[in-house]
């Protein structure tokens, strides 16, 4: 039962830790266009609000030779030999470009490598899609695991209550031989359910809390965590942490109400 | 309006009739023996009334209801109107001679004070009061069947049924209890008591239905045991 509740928080934390991932990578510059030395500030710039038009675009940003060798500095500031020997004029300059979805990098980056000016086409398609591909297949494989894991979590509830109720089998039919509604002789065999269901989730909740609560302070997730079916909303992982807590132990409640329920029903037709 | 009424009742245990196509009916506040031998159907009569189990055929009617209308919410009442002393006690051994009685009010959702007041009551009727706090196990035969009529009479029934376990009470005990069960009876409960006890039926000179093999094969006032 815990280790249900466990592995659903789990998952749901890997699914959103990799959404988070999946955006964060989104958001970085997807394609590089390197230009020619030659080849002005000033034309990049009409390259650049050509862009800015194109409604596969989500955003443009104009790197110069300047920007590029303190990128550069930034990037190696641990290395001064290889810093000596730098200065702009080596470096090209370049715009960066973020398109909305990720499988029109392709289609831009062939566009551009045949234009004028351009030197080099960079994209990270590959590194973007095979990671997708990857949280997808986490998905997969989590939502069956969560689905058997509630499935055997059910029959362990049902089975569970069934045993208590043969085991009172004698006294539950006296009961009801002197006079005890249904509703009398469910009610304590509902409550054993729910409360076997929320205590498993509730343990589940804290442990999922704890690992949390550790990526919090690792701080991992500086923005925050984003939901992937709310496009541009973050939130902060505690917070996250919690609503996944409250849902885990609402589903426990939800199972373990349903498991006797069922169980229950079945010894009351017979 | 007959306060019990069985109309052409069969109840089948897979072949065997068990009951077979018998009628009768049984006024407010009588007082009424069945008898006849072992495997007659004395029993089968009780449970069929309380929907312990349900007939093959006929009707029972329960102050003029068709027992087989009564809803799941509205078994309970039934059982209730209707108090019984099970051939077979039915008591719970792991619970006490207080705790016995007390779950006949708790299933009921009776108040803490309703129970405090109504167990001793009971209790001192049929004369338990020193054994409250013994078990089923510790108590002799005819405690165990006075703690059962303890038991059936905590709702204030409407009909008290007494199936008397055959051949385990010492005449006094039976006695005892008999005195019980007419002075229940003449405070206007209907009473019917299954027994094997011909000296007791022939002493109380009240209706006696006989029963064999499952048909009536008497229905007399002030009947007797034998003839
Ligand atoms: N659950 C059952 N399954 C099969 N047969 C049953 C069942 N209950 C009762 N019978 C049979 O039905 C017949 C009537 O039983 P019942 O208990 O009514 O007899 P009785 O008159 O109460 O006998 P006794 O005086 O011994 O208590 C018996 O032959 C018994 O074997
Ligand atoms: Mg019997």
């Amino acid at each position: 039962m815990t280790s249900t509740f466990l592995l659903l928080g789990v998952f749901i934390n890997i699914v959103v830790f990799s959404q988070t991932a999946l955006k964060y990578l989104e958001n970085q510059a997807q394609i590089t266009i390197f230009f020619k030395d030659e080849f002005t500030e000033e034309k990049i710039k009409t390259y650049q609000s050509e862009l800015h038009n194109d409604p596969r675009i989500m955003d443009v940003s104009y790197v110069s030779k300047e920007d590029a060798l303190r990128i550069f500095r930034e990037m190696n500031k641990d290395e001064p030999i290889l810093l000596e020997n730098i200065s702009a004029s080596v470096l090209p300059a370049s715009l960066e470009v973020k398109t909305k979805d990720i499988t029109q990098l392709k289609n831009i980056s062939e566009e551009f490598i045949q234009k004028e000016g351009v030197e080099d086409v960079q994209f990270f398609e590959d590194v973007i899609q095979r990671f997708s591909v990857w949280s997808r297949t986490v998905y997969i494989i989590g939502f069956i695991l969560v689905l058997v894991f509630l499935i055997v979590s059910y029959s362990v509830v049902v089975s569970t209550i069934r045993t208590s109720i043969n085991n009172r089998g004698e006294e539950l039919s006296i009961m009801k031989l002197v006079g005890a509604s249904d509703e009398y002789v469910k009610k304590p065999f509902i409550y054993q359910g729910v409360f076997f269901g929320v205590l498993s989730s509730f343990i589940a909740s804290i442990i999922v809390f704890l690992l949390d609560l550790t990526a919090d302070k690792l701080k991992i997730f500086s923005d925050g965590l984003s939901l992937g079916f709310i496009p541009g909303f973050f939130i902060s992982p505690l917070i996250f942490s919690l609503i996944l807590c409250f849902v885990l132990i609402l589903s426990g409640f939800l199972l373990g109400l349903l498991g006797s329920t069922t169980a229950i029903k079945k010894y009351l037709q017979s | 309006m007959s306060q019990i009424e069985f109309i052409n009742i069969t109840k089948q245990y897979g072949n065997f009739k068990a009951l077979d196509n018998i009628s009768f009916t049984i006024n407010n506040g009588e007082f009424i023996f069945l008898v006849g031998p072992s495997g007659a159907g004395k029993s089968t009569i009780i449970k069929l009334l309380i929907r312990e189990e349900l007939s093959d055929a006929g009707e029972i009617l329960f102050n003029g209801k068709n027992i087989k209308e009564f809803t799941q919410k509205e078994m309970p009442d039934l059982r209730r109107k209707i108090g019984v002393v099970f051939q077979d006690f039915k008591l719970l051994n792991s619970k006490n001679v207080f705790e016995n009685v007390s779950i006949a009010l708790e299933v009921v959702n009776s108040s803490e004070t309703e129970i405090k007041s109504i167990v001793p009551n009971v209790l001192n009727l049929v004369g338990l009061t020193d054994k409250i706090l013994s078990f089923p196990k510790q108590l002799s035969g005819g405690e165990r069947q006075r703690l059962c009529i303890a038991r059936a009479l905590a709702h204030e029934p409407d009909v008290l049924i007494a199936d008397e376990a055959t051949g385990n009470i010492d005449p006094d005990a039976s006695q005892e209890i008999l005195d019980l069960l007419g002075k229940i009876n003449s405070l206007g409960t209907t009473v019917i008591m299954a027994t094997h006890d011909e000296r007791m039926v022939d002493q109380m000179k009240k209706r006696v239905l006989r029963l064999d093999k499952g048909s009536i094969i008497s229905d007399k006032k002030g009947g007797k045991y034998r003839e």
